[in-house]
């Protein structure tokens, strides 16, 4: 191809928007899900029982062994034949797998974060005659969010980036309707430059919140 | 689950582990020259060195890895610029740019951040003692920083063995695609994926082990 022609893009404008909302869609069911799971199972590795400890461990070993793209595959086509799970979709096992994979992190960063907080708060609070789960909630978790957020959001950023594996599984988001804008227009460098310059615009403003709440939870001193 | 069905895949997925470690092999060994260059532009006095290598990262670091592949592997041919009528690269050669492209822009975070971790009386005291910057560099420097390095350049690299996986989809015969081939011909998902599974967390947790056995190498001895 001889010619640059950017006017491409500007014609796919719609369906490359419609392509990030999806990407978006993806990004934050998989955060929220990847979030809960990931504080249940740091709580679970920090606990006194042993089989919850192991069940953890073991979660994340294989998570974080496996790749992304290998647990969306689980996601497509093993997740629907699980008992309960008949009703999923692509896009919500697309969810689901992405998801999954994000807690195994998230319950790392997490855990760190509830370590850093020192023991004699814990005993402080035991002192004062609160109960564990009381304590955890008021005392430890509020702490330790400042060690949490940078490494938080940074991973959050490669969960953004994550969702364009989504395309190997059928999903139309922004990678996937690239892919398929390219497909009928042969405009390859144009469009993938656009693709990517989303890319690029979506984490750099990821980058604000992270700012945001690092100022929030700071020390005031 | 058909266990079975899950042993006879594997060997037939295995087929394809060699193409997935030499993915990694060549994108780790290209992309960790091109951080140990980007790493030291980034620490140089000359500024349009420090600007490039730190809009190197910015860009590469930002953009998903899959369209990195699809960029060389799709557009590269189109990539028209003048002088150069597009490249057009086979689909192993085209995933091993985009690889050793993101390794390069990870790793040069890792490097550089291992030689800052270095006390600057190190580097003063090698001045002191008349030694030039690249003799420094190489003899004082790089050998303190590469303790800090391991941990996070072999989790980097395992995270690249991991990400080898997408290259199945600008049609690269490794593993992935292997298993892909098999279920799509018996439909056996649930077995064939598993077995995929299992192969890659074989592999990754071979990575941990050699981890912390360099780790141990790099102790320090008091």
């Amino acid at each position: 191809m001889s010619e640059w022609d950017w006017a491409v893009v500007g014609r796919s404008w719609n369906l490359l928007m419609e392509g990030t909302r999806l990407t978006l869609g993806l990004f934050a069911a998989a955060l929220v899900l990847a979030t809960i799971l990931g504080l249940i199972l740091a709580l679970m590795r920090l606990s006194p029982i042993a089989p919850l400890r192991w069940l953890s461990a073991g979660y994340v070993w294989a998570f974080r062994g496996i790749p992304v793209f290998v647990t969306l595959l689980f996601a497509f086509f093993v997740a629907r034949d699980l008992p309960g799970l008949g009703w999923l979709t692509p896009v919500q096992a697309g969810m689901l797998g992405l998801g999954v994979d994000a807690a195994a992190y998230k319950a790392e960063i997490i855990r760190a974060g509830l370590l850093s907080v020192d023991p004699g708060q814990h005993e402080a609070s035991e002192a004062l005659g609160m109960t564990k789960a009381h304590y955890m909630r008021r005392i430890i978790i509020p702490q330790s969010i400042r060690v949490i957020v940078p490494t938080y959001m940074s991973n959050s950023i490669l969960l953004l980036k994550a969702t364009s594996v989504a395309v190997g599984i059928g999903l139309v988001e922004l990678t996937g309707i690239t892919r398929q804008l390219s497909n009928s227009t042969f405009r390859t460098v144009e469009l993938f430059t656009a693709a990517a310059a989303i890319y690029l615009v979506l984490t750099t403003l990821l980058v604000v919140p992270q700012e945001y709440l690092e100022r929030r939870f700071a020390l005031k001193t | 689950m058909d266990l079975d069905l899950v042993w006879e895949a594997i060997p037939l997925i295995w087929k394809g582990a060699s193409t997935t470690a030499s993915l990694t092999a060549y994108a780790l060994a290209i992309g960790t020259l091109g951080a140990l260059i980007l790493a030291l532009m980034r620490l140089s006095p000359v500024k349009p060195l420090r600007w490039f290598a730190a809009g190197f990262g910015w860009l590469f670091r930002g953009i998903p890895l899959l369209i990195l592949l699809f960029f060389a592997f799709f557009a590269l041919p189109d990539l028209n610029l003048g002088f150069v009528d597009g490249i057009l690269l086979d689909p192993f050669p085209a995933a091993v740019v985009a690889l050793s492209v993101w390794t390069a822009a990870y790793q040069a975070e890792v490097i550089r951040s291992g030689i800052i971790a270095v006390d600057l009386g190190q580097s003063e005291a090698s001045e002191a003692l008349g030694m030039t910057k690249a003799h420094y560099m190489r003899r004082i420097i790089i050998p303190q920083g590469i303790r800090i390095m391991i941990p996070p350049y072999t989790s980097n690299a395992m995270t690249l063995l991991k990400q080898t996986s997408l290259a199945t989809l600008v049609t690269v015969p490794e593993m992935t695609l292997l298993t892909q081939r098999l279920f799509s011909n018996d439909f056996q998902f649930r077995e064939r994926i598993t077995a995929l599974a299992l192969l890659y967390l074989a592999m990754t947790t071979v990575f941990v082990i050699v981890q912390q056995l360099t780790e141990r190498t790099f102790q320090l001895k008091v």
